[in-house]
């Protein structure tokens, strides 16, 4: 009875989408509408991203042509290239240290967040600021905290009499470097970290923790058995947004530390190669790199972190 | 129970200090002068507050000052046509995305997210290659193409899921009453959709203006350099006083940073739906 009354309804929803009179006729709306964006993606996104896929494996230089095949010699170059493979273990450095820093404080924030309460809005209106930041200018931001002569830091530890004199932060020790490095492009991305944890908090039910109460088990203990479980799909998606910034990582170092080598990544070596030598096949080789490693980063992540929750 | 009282205030103290710290010392370094910097211990407050760094560069005849206020042209510019154009086009594909049916559909679809799985920097040698093949460096058309193929994806996507759940009905009503599609597109949907296009239209901004590295490669001239090239290449020189400098960073992000503030709303609900792939 109730099919035989909704199916002919539906008909006549679905039919009032074809207009009459316009028959069989080849429909061109829906091909105006998504051309524009068809040809940017093609010519300016698929397009290109092909290019990188097969120029990697070309010897390229605009000044020294013809552009010849070359197999994998752009990949073995960049082995034997101590500058490139110095960036590597910066950029292994910037991914564990930024991926860590920004999750630990993404979930902290968050968990602070969780319940409402007075100016929770403000807080997050405030909190969000460094995400919508761009990453040069807050290199130059923290640039006035890790000064040598004149930093913030240096100040307040020899106020406290914790050092005797000025530190150098930047570009002596090459772990101190990334370190205080990362710390800025860590200051930009919590803000995204903590929303996704906190979107995946929010649709905890919150009788799960009056029963776990009953039970005996709160704070440490509600955190780790419920909070932390549940929040995974937020957890892994802060972390594969943070493997993608880190992995990619260029305006702090660039900003914070130029090309040196104690704190260059993998994607200065890759603008330095490209557009200072113009050597753009090695270049190529270094962009492919970089994204094959996020991709399987990301993949992985998803894979060891992520679990659909339901309710 | 007592860590219950204090957690909270020390949890939302730590927000504050973490976040707004470093915003404070730019801003208090920019208001002494270069000699006040240099004080050791450094001036917690500006002993004297002056705004001579902020008069040097909106108004001084300087090659900083003519640089900063050229960039800061060149930035507004950029990034207000990167969004409109953003914004229009995402807006009509999601539109044909969400309620049409037509050959092709899926594949497009899935090649438009699939661009978002990749780093942006992939595409950096080739997009540079072909807007200098195309006469495209230092222009405006080459920057603002290089945006919109960027930023497409991921506005395409937030519009398509905001159009998607909005109720058939008035659109359905719309068009027994027979208004066209596109009628129906211009006069339901886009009203119904405000919110998802403003949060849209304030991430593709905020994107733009914190772009760095392709208006590096694309801009080698002050007609077209954005702010933070031109701050960048300011901070490399290492003989700009550091007050200045501060001010200058100053300038570059209080748009973004009053933006962010004022309609931070939307730009919470469009991060959640566009980051949720």
């Amino acid at each position: 009875m109730s099919i035989g009354v909704q199916a002919p309804l539906r008909r006549a929803v679905t039919t009032t989408n074809r207009r009459p009179g316009r028959g069989r006729r080849f429909d061109w709306l829906p091909y105006a509408l998504i051309t524009p964006l068809a040809v940017f993606i093609i010519a300016l996104a698929l397009f290109p991203a092909g290019v990188t896929l097969v120029e990697a494996f070309f010897r390229v230089q605009p000044l020294n042509p013809p552009d010849t095949f070359n197999g994998f010699a752009n990949f073995v170059h960049m082995f034997q290239n101590d500058a490139i493979v110095s960036s590597m273990v910066n950029t292994a450095y910037y991914v564990v240290i930024g991926v860590v820093l920004s999750t630990v404080l993404g979930i902290l924030m968050a968990v602070i967040l969780q319940k409402p309460f007075r100016g929770r809005a403000v807080l997050i209106a405030v909190l969000i600021l460094p995400w919508a930041l761009p990453g040069v200018v807050e290199g130059i931001i923290w640039s006035g905290i890790w000064d040598s002569n004149t930093g913030l830091l240096n100040s307040v530890l020899t106020s406290l009499h914790l050092i005797s004199h000025y530190q150098v932060f930047l570009g002596r020790n090459q772990f101190v470097t990334v370190l205080v490095i990362e710390v800025v492009q860590v200051w930009q991305m919590t803000p995204l970290s903590t929303l996704l944890v906190l979107a995946a908090l929010q649709s905890i039910p919150g009788d799960l923790y009056e029963a776990a109460e009953i039970d005996g088990a709160s704070g440490w203990k509600a955190f780790a058995r419920i909070t932390l479980p549940l929040a995974r799909p937020g957890i892994a998606i802060a972390m594969v947004q943070a493997v993608i910034a880190t992995l990619n990582v260029f305006d702090q170092p660039y900003v914070l530390n130029g090309a040196a080598s104690t704190g260059a990544s993998v994607m200065e070596q890759t603008y330095f190669v490209s557009f200072q030598n113009l050597d753009f096949g090695q270049g190529y080789a270094l962009s492919l790199l970089i994204t094959v490693v996020t991709i399987v980063v990301s993949l992985a992540i998803v894979k060891l972190v992520y679990r659909q929750v339901k309710y | 129970m007592a860590r219950r009282f204090l957690g909270r205030p020390l949890g939302v103290a730590f927000i504050l200090v973490w976040t707004l710290v470093p915003l404070y010392w730019v801003l208090n370094t920019s208001l002494q002068t270069n000699a006040q910097v240099s004080a050791k211990p450094a001036n917690y407050l500006p002993p004297t507050p002056t705004i001579t760094n902020y008069l040097t560069l909106l108004t001084g005849s300087g090659d900083i000052a003519t640089s900063i206020r050229q960039s800061l042209v060149n930035i507004c510019v950029e990034c207000a046509a990167a969004t409109v154009v953003t914004v229009v086009l995402a807006a009509l594909a999601a539109y044909a995305f969400a309620r049409m049916t037509f050959r092709g559909k899926n594949v497009l679809f899935y090649s438009v997210l699939a661009t978002m799985a990749f780093p942006a920097y992939t595409t950096l040698l080739p997009l540079y290659r072909i807007m200098s093949t195309l006469g495209l460096v230092n222009t405006y058309t080459g920057i603002v193409l290089v945006y919109v193929s960027g930023f497409l994806p991921l506005a395409t996507w937030i519009l398509y899921n905001y159009m998607s759940s909005l109720p058939l009905a008035l659109e359905e009503a719309g068009q027994v009453d027979g208004a066209s599609r596109m009628q129906v597109l211009w006069h339901v949907v886009l009203p119904l959709a405000m919110p998802g296009i403003v949060s849209t239209a304030i991430i593709t901004f905020l994107s733009a203006w914190a772009q760095f590295l392709f208006p590096l490669v694309l801009s080698s001239s002050l007609s077209t350099q954005p702010l933070t090239v031109v701050i960048a290449a300011l901070e490399g020189l290492h003989t700009v006083p550091y007050s200045l400098m501060s001010a200058a960073g100053v300038v570059a992000v209080a748009v973004p940073a009053v933006i962010a503030v004022m309609l931070n709303r939307y730009i919470v609900s469009g991060l959640l739906t566009g980051s949720v792939k």
